[in-house]
């Protein structure tokens, strides 16, 4: 297994983090260490008549409980910048 | 002044309290400042506490437990003071997860079970430390302090959740809220020396929980003995149908009898790693329990040794895509960039500490193509053959045991900066959310050193109640 800084640099946009340069080898070192541990089940077999599938997903009726607006004010309440009923955001489209 | 639960040698049950509070002997109010007072008086030095609750809530509390006493519809709970971690939301009171993201994040609902305290008359004082997003087993991931162990301030008291354990330890209140993610209750209860209980997935509400990883995490109570903390899990512990993952009535019920069998995974338990006074105060509680007539088994379970893998592939793909949600749009600390999308990431480096951007790095990393195979969907299969495992060992055994930490509390300092370290510790308390069932930490005596050491009992989904009446004998002969 090799995760290289190249790696690490371009996982840091997906996830949408900045790494600052003195921290760069260290957390590359860490890295490397936990997925040289986690890489361990790589290469396990799974018995499927041992598997459960326990996890499975939920849904329900897509059902409008409330009347329209009644947690506008509430929703907006730690929004760092609003306009009206509106979120603000910095322009997307020039 | 009244005789209040800190100022007696011996620490007093929710039970006494509320017997107390019945007969007058103290007032909700005196019981609630003696609370703040000892706050006050020892978390200079411990730093348990982020925060207290307003003045004007905590008003607003006692006089609601005082309403209740003086109308005769009291619970167990009423006026009884509960420090809350600072990932579990509390209506118009800041909730900052240990995280600088969240630092003037004010609550706008109540957690389920927060609603859950409140309507029982509990008096919710302040919110405690916590590593940033839960992310840790020593506090130092804390964006704001360390919590020190109050048996040695030199030591952590544990994580995630050790503001809370270090509160109940510290005598500053009677019971507190935490939540385990993968051991953030029972490490941090096994290093400060009180009972703390993980519920079976589902059994409490997440509703109010900041996610970590959500298919791991529940919210838990700590307290002074195994009797105080089911007196609160029965309250907290309820159906909610704004949580999805919540159990429904029907999947709550638990038929089996108690046979007194105790299930030991010997092989696992005598490791590399585990410290020796550890290990020998282990095989000396089982002992203790042999002696009150229960039967001590060994038991395999296959790819016990993979679950600490298992877990943190899982807990990184969650934390992954369950912290995506701090843009520094809609909530939390915003930086603003030349556009939307330097902004975005302006806010996550400055909001976010050194461990959860590691984490969300690792997540993105298990889950991008070309590395899902290997090890998101290996884990979530190994997952299920481990539930089914456990299945298998809970026909034989009611309870299997296990130490709940392999080490006692290490010093502040010493494993902050080895994140692989930290994790390794964390070996014997995974598995228990891998799978999903319940688990109980409750105190077994102390090193030469003074520091508190711990009994992990653990149950098939559903069984607090064998917890719980395990738990109650073993807490006879400590």
């Amino acid at each position: 297994m090799t995760f290289s800084e190249e790696d690490l640099e371009k996982l840091a946009v997906l996830s949408r983090v900045n790494l600052r340069e003195d921290e760069k080898t260290k957390m590359l070192h860490d890295m490397q260490a936990i997925l040289g541990l986690v890489s361990e089940i790589n290469s396990t077999t799974i018995k499927e008549s041992t598997t459960s599938h326990a996890l499975f997903n939920v849904v329900r009726e897509d059902i409008v409980t409330r009347e329209g607006g009644a947690l506008t004010e509430v929703l907006l309440q730690n929004t760092p910048e609003r306009e009206g009923d509106f979120v603000k955001v910095t322009q997307v489209l020039k | 002044m009244p005789e209040n639960f800190m100022m007696t040698k011996k620490t007093k049950s929710i039970r006494e309290l509320h017997q107390e509070l019945l007969e007058k002997k103290i007032s909700v109010r005196e019981l609630c400042n003696a609370s703040l007072q000892t706050i006050k008086e020892k978390d200079g030095d411990i730093g348990a506490f982020l925060g207290l609750y307003t003045d004007a809530f905590f008003e607003e509390q006692i006089k609601k437990a005082e309403e209740m006493f003086a109308k005769g519809v009291v619970t167990e709970l009423t006026g009884i003071p509960f420090a809350i971690k600072d990932n579990i939301v509390v209506k118009g009171e800041i909730a900052s997860a240990g995280s600088k993201i969240l630092e003037k994040y004010k609550a706008v609902y109540d957690a389920d079970v927060i609603e859950a305290l409140k309507s029982a008359g509990a008096v919710l004082i302040g919110r405690t430390n916590m590593d940033e997003f839960a992310m840790g087993g020593s506090t130092e991931n804390s964006a704001y302090k360390v919590t020190k162990n109050p048996h040695d301030l030199t030591k952590v008291a544990g994580g995630s959740s050790g503001g809370s354990a270090a509160a109940v330890a510290s005598g500053m209140v009677p019971a507190s809220l935490g939540s385990d993610t993968g051991g953030s209750i029972r490490q941090p209860a096994s290093f400060c020396g009180v009972v703390g209980l993980k519920t079976t997935y589902g059994k409490t509400s997440r509703y109010g929980a900041i996610a970590m990883g959500s298919s791991l995490d529940q919210i838990g109570p700590f307290g002074n003995s195994v009797e105080d903390v089911e007196i609160i899990y029965s309250v907290i512990s309820r159906v909610d149908k704004r949580d999805s993952t919540s159990l429904g009535e029907e999947s709550r019920t638990f038929n089996k009898k108690l046979t007194k069998t105790i299930g030991v995974p010997w092989s696992f338990v005598r490791r590399e790693g585990i410290d020796a006074e550890v290990l020998a105060n282990f095989e000396e509680s089982l002992k203790k329990l042999e002696a009150l007539g229960y039967k001590i088994q060994d038991v395999t379970i296959e790819e016990l040794d993979k679950t600490l893998s298992v877990y943190y592939i899982i807990m990184f793909a969650e934390v992954s895509s369950n912290l995506a949600r701090y843009d520094g749009i809609r909530y939390g600390l915003s930086e603003k960039g030349a556009n939307s999308i330097e902004g975005y990431f302006l806010s996550r480096t400055k909001g976010f500490g050194d461990e959860v951007r590691r984490r969300i790095l690792l997540g993105t990393y298990v889950l991008s193509s070309g590395y899902y195979d290997a090890y998101y969907n290996k884990a979530t299969a190994l997952r299920d053959s481990l539930r089914a495992e456990f299945a298998k060992v809970f026909e034989e055994v009611d309870v299997i045991a296990l130490p709940t930490s392999p080490v006692p509390a290490f010093g502040v300092g010493e494993k902050h900066g080895d994140p692989l370290a930290m994790y390794l510790a964390d070996i014997f308390t995974v598995p228990v959310n891998i799978v999903g069932v319940p688990a109980i930490s409750i105190p077994s005596g102390k090193t030469k050193e003074g520091l508190p050491l711990s009994l992990q009992l653990i149950a098939p989904h559903n069984g607090e109640e064998f917890l719980f009446t395990v738990g109650k004998d073993f807490e006879k002969v400590y």
